[in-house]
């Protein structure tokens, strides 16, 4: 019984997945596995961005259906883009991935003209959006994922969201996870800013882009999760010290076991907070925060385990654990400190949930 | 993927009043203080009232002594004793071992002895661990031979609870010592209330009782043998398996997910209610609550995300975590409310009535039973990652 959806105890209670969502699943993880050998992964830095892995993506429309809901087809729902960005992370793919598809999102639920214009953009792939992850300030600079190989991004400023654009790409910065960020100036003589909704309903989109970002990341981390397990795992199985294979030792196997606990969990979790925001975001405030904190937590554990368990060759660059160590907190921590989510799973539990009483 | 609210049709609802006004009904004063954590966890009479029902099995087809529900009215039935806190162990160990009778036991013994226990005439306990041994199950030491058509049992079983309130007990003995540990054991059905049995009892840090039984020349007949001869490790494959967490599917999609870890989360989840509401009701010196102070807030919310973590992992893994997050939340839950936590029920002053202060000391348990939180690890490492199985010194087995 949940204590973020006090009524649960009345819910049905299945993590399975639908044919339709296991194609999803088995999709993309048959493409990001064959598109997306870590020598790709690696060819794509210091940038982390591949064009043409880019083009190939989009061209399975995962971007372009994110925002359009054409009559007669089932909805794209937040758990089947988790699903697709499970595997974006268990193959790291360098792409800008979430950051497109919550800006399609984000951009098609308006309707001025300019917005839309961008969502279509986005969406055919001739231009990239991206967004700040935190409420911005005139004349400040803010650290802007996938800012680097995007023509515009939407910021959030005293109330306002805003389209910033930049004649010449922003330069990218060096960054842990080889992420093509960079620093966007909320200049307060900008030519190209154009501000697309202000007020209540600007601040719920953009808290609502936030938490869908925060979502997409933590079914992204799962991924990434598991990716680390299964090479330790298999290093641990072929590695032999004191004339056995390392993975008889309990000092290693539990320690993968625990990691894997971690992004099992993490896994399931994370797919509950999509169905509960695709469908009944009121009743469980806090889920997406949780499986966000616990997403990066056990993300973290993971990707440290998996260099660990490989010893010295672990925390050589030759090892791919170092790719997925640098990204497990490369990735999130733009988003910011994911441990002040505690606050807002606080929140949550202050207000009043009769159902619990009832127990 | 679906956690949409259950469509409860009117005749499942008319069920689950049936046992809403069934359980306000059996369970007076003394049922609970007898079911309850200062009691024996354990009701005679609630068992056969529940038996009468055949909720005892209550999946089993009627001629058999259940009731013959389906998913849905099964877990309204589960749901309703859980937040009645009705639950007892023995009940627990007889439905496993119903299992094994059913699917190894001798015809004579199933038509004499299932639906008399469906019924609610008695209960099984498990004889598994010795004093000498735990974990490596299969070096359990306590003999059986064969005498005439009978078999002679010698040896002593540990933990084995709710043995006061069992008409038998599901025992692994050695029958051959010639052979590799797993393959020289049998699975019997031993009756307590013969000449040789003794059943001392042990008290454990988390309040419940349970027992050291031994068996000195306990004659048993032919028939109380459960399986083949020196098989006793397969039949215990699958109510191992199954109290592991292992195979378990939620077809319906019904059940939790966490195998064991399931009741340690409840046991959390109770915890971390009565914190709650402790921190809404009681004032700090500045005169806020204590669940406006952000150290209060923050373990609160850590202990939420643990307990929607833990219930999203699923089997072996949910049973490690399950107990982890109860060990961990349960001492955070302590610290954060206090010195009046550390009082015992009934003390003036102890904080939600010493809820707590068991809490931290009943969690210690749940990282033991049914075998420890490292045996699960083993079995994930093994099962589920597919890492080689350890090999320890051969000199030091059986």
């Amino acid at each position: 019984v949940s204590v973020l959806a006090g009524d649960e105890w009345l819910r049905r209670n299945d993590y399975s997945l639908s044919e339709d969502q296991q194609s999803i699943s088995r999709t993309f993880a048959d493409f990001f596995r064959d598109k997306c050998p870590s020598s790709r992964v690696r060819a794509a830095e210091p940038l982390g961005f591949d064009e043409g892995l880019w083009r190939e993506f989009l061209s399975l429309g995962a971007v372009s259906m994110a925002g359009t809901q054409t009559a007669g087809q089932p909805r794209v729902t937040l758990l089947d883009m988790a699903l697709i960005a499970e595997q974006y992370g268990r193959y790291l793919a360098p792409l800008p991935l979430i950051e497109a598809i919550v800006c399609v999102r984000l951009l098609s639920g308006f309707r001025t003209a300019v917005a839309r214009d961008w969502a279509v953009q986005v969406a055919s792939g001739t231009r990239l959006v991206t967004m700040a992850l935190q409420p911005s300030q005139r004349g400040r600079l803010h650290l802007v994922p996938a800012a680097a190989i995007a023509d515009a991004a939407i910021l959030f400023d005293a109330g306002e969201l805003i389209v910033v654009t930049q004649n010449d790409q922003w330069p990218v910065v060096s960054n842990q996870a080889s992420s093509p960020m960079a620093w966007v100036r909320n200049s307060a003589t900008h030519s190209d800013r154009i501000v697309i909704e202000a007020g209540e309903r600007a601040s719920r989109l953009y808290a609502a882009a936030i938490r869908e970002w925060k979502l997409l990341m933590a079914a992204a981390l799962s991924g990434l999760g598991h990716g680390a397990v299964q090479l330790a795992v298999d290093y641990a199985k072929n590695r032999y010290a004191f004339g056995v294979p390392i993975g008889t030792f309990q000092a290693v196997s539990h320690s993968l076991v625990d990691a894997t606990i971690g992004v099992e969990g993490s896994r399931n979790l994370t797919r509950k907070a999509a169905w509960f925001a695709d469908h009944e975001h009121e009743a469980a405030p806090g889920m997406v925060a949780a499986a966000y904190m616990y997403a990066v937590e056990s993300a973290t554990r993971a990707a440290t385990v998996g260099v660990h368990v490989q010893g010295g060759f672990g925390f050589t660059l030759e090892s791919d654990a170092q790719l997925y160590f640098r990204r497990a907190e490369g990735w999130p921590v733009i988003a910011g400190d994911p441990r002040l989510e505690l606050s807002t799973i606080a929140d949550a539990l202050a207000s009043p949930q009769p159902s619990l009483k009832e127990w | 993927v679906d956690f949409s609210r259950l469509q409860v049709s009117d005749d499942v609802r008319s069920f689950w009043n049936e046992v809403r006004s069934f359980l306000t009904e059996q369970l007076n004063e003394e049922v609970k203080e007898e079911l309850g954590r200062h009691g024996t966890g354990h009701s005679d009479q609630f068992h056969r009232a529940l038996g009468a029902k055949g909720w005892i099995m209550p999946g089993w087809p009627l001629d058999q002594g259940g009731a013959d529900l389906d998913p849905m009215r099964q877990y309204f039935l589960a749901l309703e004793l859980r937040r009645h806190d009705a639950s007892s162990v023995p009940k627990e160990t007889t439905a496993i071992v119903a299992e094994v009778i059913r699917r190894w036991g001798a015809d004579q013994l199933k038509q004499d002895l299932l639906r008399q226990l469906a019924r609610g005439d008695f209960c099984i306990c498990l004889g598994y661990s010795e004093p000498d041994v735990g974990s490596d199950l299969a070096a359990v030491k306590t003999r059986a031979f064969r005498d005439g058509d009978d078999w002679v049992i010698n040896g002593s079983k540990i933990y084995t609870t709710g043995a006061q309130h069992c008409r038998f007990s599901l025992l692994l003995a050695r029958t051959n010592v010639e052979v590799p540990k797993q393959r020289g054991l049998t699975t019997f059905l031993v009756p307590l209330d013969v000449d040789g049995v003794e059943v001392h009892p042990i008290q454990t840090l988390g309040g419940e009782r349970t027992n050291t039984v031994f068996y000195d020349q306990v004659r048993i007949p032919e028939r109380n043998r459960l399986g083949p001869v020196d098989a006793g490790w397969q039949v215990l494959a699958d109510p191992l398996d199954a109290e592991h967490g292992i195979g378990s599917s939620n077809e319906h999609g019904l059940d939790e997910i966490n195998g064991q870890g399931a009741s340690y989360v409840e046991v959390l989840r109770r915890l971390f209610i009565h914190a709650l509401h402790w921190a809404t009701t009681t004032q700090c010196d500045d005169g806020r609550r204590m669940l406006d102070q952000e150290p209060t807030r923050i373990r609160l919310a850590r202990i939420a995300v643990d307990i929607e973590a833990a219930r999203s992992t699923p089997g072996a893994m949910g049973r490690v975590i399950g107990a982890d997050i109860l060990i961990r939340g349960a001492a955070e839950l302590l610290e954060m409310m206090g010195p009046t936590s550390l009082l015992l029920q009934g003390e003036d002053g102890a904080v939600e009535d010493g809820e707590i202060e068991w809490g931290h000391r009943f969690a210690q348990g749940t990282a033991i039973y049914g075998g420890t939180t490292d045996i699960h690890r083993n079995i994930v490492a093994q099962r589920i990652l597919g890492l080689p199985r350890a090999r320890p010194n051969p000199t030091s087995s059986q």
